[in-house]
């Protein structure tokens, strides 16, 4: 029988992903591709194209971390990265649509399986993309607002006012529905 | 209703929406991230940066402009990389930190040229550190419309 080994600490994650460890890379994938993965859907309002965009975050995180200097958490710089690939994506879908005179990006909304609350649900998919973000990095993933504000390069109180009205949307939402 | 919801109600609320992250089984992605990271790790002095959207690789302590050049990018540098005429200025979209530090030359040539974007750099002069993402203010040579 195979046990697994324990999970390493960041710092150790971090010296065995720069030297272009196989094992570390694989720990760090298992670890946060998931996670990766669910920041790129609420950032994009949508899982068409997610998986496109996760490979090109991987890919440029590779590039990237020989020179993560840990000013932040591993997670933080990969969904820094990730948010930048959305960014850009988002800008050339726009500019492509513009250009087509298409009507503007859809947002789906996720089928409700195993739903508990599906009016929170649809409230929190009809979110502008740039609020659900804030909101899933704050109570999701738990990340303190410090490090959202470098993750997204806005100011503290930029990320405080978005929190707020993210918060106002999805009452406002709720409130129409009923 | 959220208004009377404290803090952890809505943040319960939230993650029960959102759901578990799942797992991601991408084996194909795991192995390319892995070969991109034992690439970089293999050559610690070669910096990949992102021209324009297309992703280059430079030695480092380069400046972007002979990067661009080197690569087929052709940025324009009218006055030929002696920060006078700023044509060949790039918005940094990502990874400010990892060009060298503005000095006073060219940060008087991008004030002369009305330049004020903190995020605004001349490739003639910014040099290479780390991973950056450029984009190039004016047209590239030879993609000016014709007529």
């Amino acid at each position: 029988m195979t046990t697994e080994p324990p999970p390493s600490s960041e710092a150790d994650l971090v010296a065995r992903l720069k030297v272009g460890d196989e094992a570390a890379a694989h720990e760090f994938f298992d670890r946060y591709a998931a996670r990766i993965r669910r920041f790129i859907v609420s950032s994009l309002g949508a899982e068409t194209d997610a998986d496109d965009l996760l490979q090109d975050t991987f890919i440029a995180l590779a590039d990237a971390l020989p020179f993560f200097r840990g000013d932040s958490s591993l997670f933080t710089f990969a969904c820094a990265i990730a948010h930048r690939k959305v960014l850009s994506f988002v800008r050339t879908k726009a500019r492509r649509a513009r250009l087509m005179r298409a009507a503007p990006i859809a947002v789906e909304v996720p089928p409700p399986d195993s739903d508990a609350n599906p009016e929170f649900r649809r409230a929190l998919a009809e979110l502008r993309p740039e609020y659900r973000e804030v909101l899933i990095l704050k109570y999701v993933e738990e990340i303190g607002v410090t490090e959202i504000a470098a993750t997204l390069r806005l100011s503290e109180h930029a990320i405080e006012s978005r929190l707020a009205r993210a918060r106002k949307a999805i009452r406002k939402s709720l409130g129409e529905q009923r | 209703m959220i208004a009377d919801a404290t803090e952890s109600e809505f943040k319960a609320k939230i993650k029960s929406a959102v759901g578990p992250a799942g797992a991601v089984d991408n084996r194909a992605l795991r192995s390319a991230f892995t070969a991109r990271l034992r690439q970089v790790a293999a050559r610690p002095d070669v910096v990949p940066i992102q021209l324009d959207g297309r992703r280059v690789e430079v030695r480092r302590g380069a400046t972007i402009l002979s990067a661009a050049m080197k690569n087929g990018v052709r940025l324009m540098h009218v006055c030929g990389a002696r920060t006078l005429c700023a044509t060949c200025r790039v918005v940094v979209e990502a990874g400010e930190d990892n060009l060298t530090p503005m000095r006073g030359t060219e940060r008087f040539s991008l004030r002369w040229h009305l330049s004020m974007s903190p995020r605004t750099r001349l490739a003639c002069q910014a040099r290479v550190n780390g991973p950056v993402e450029v984009e190039s203010v004016f047209p590239l040579c030879g993609e000016l419309p014709n007529g």
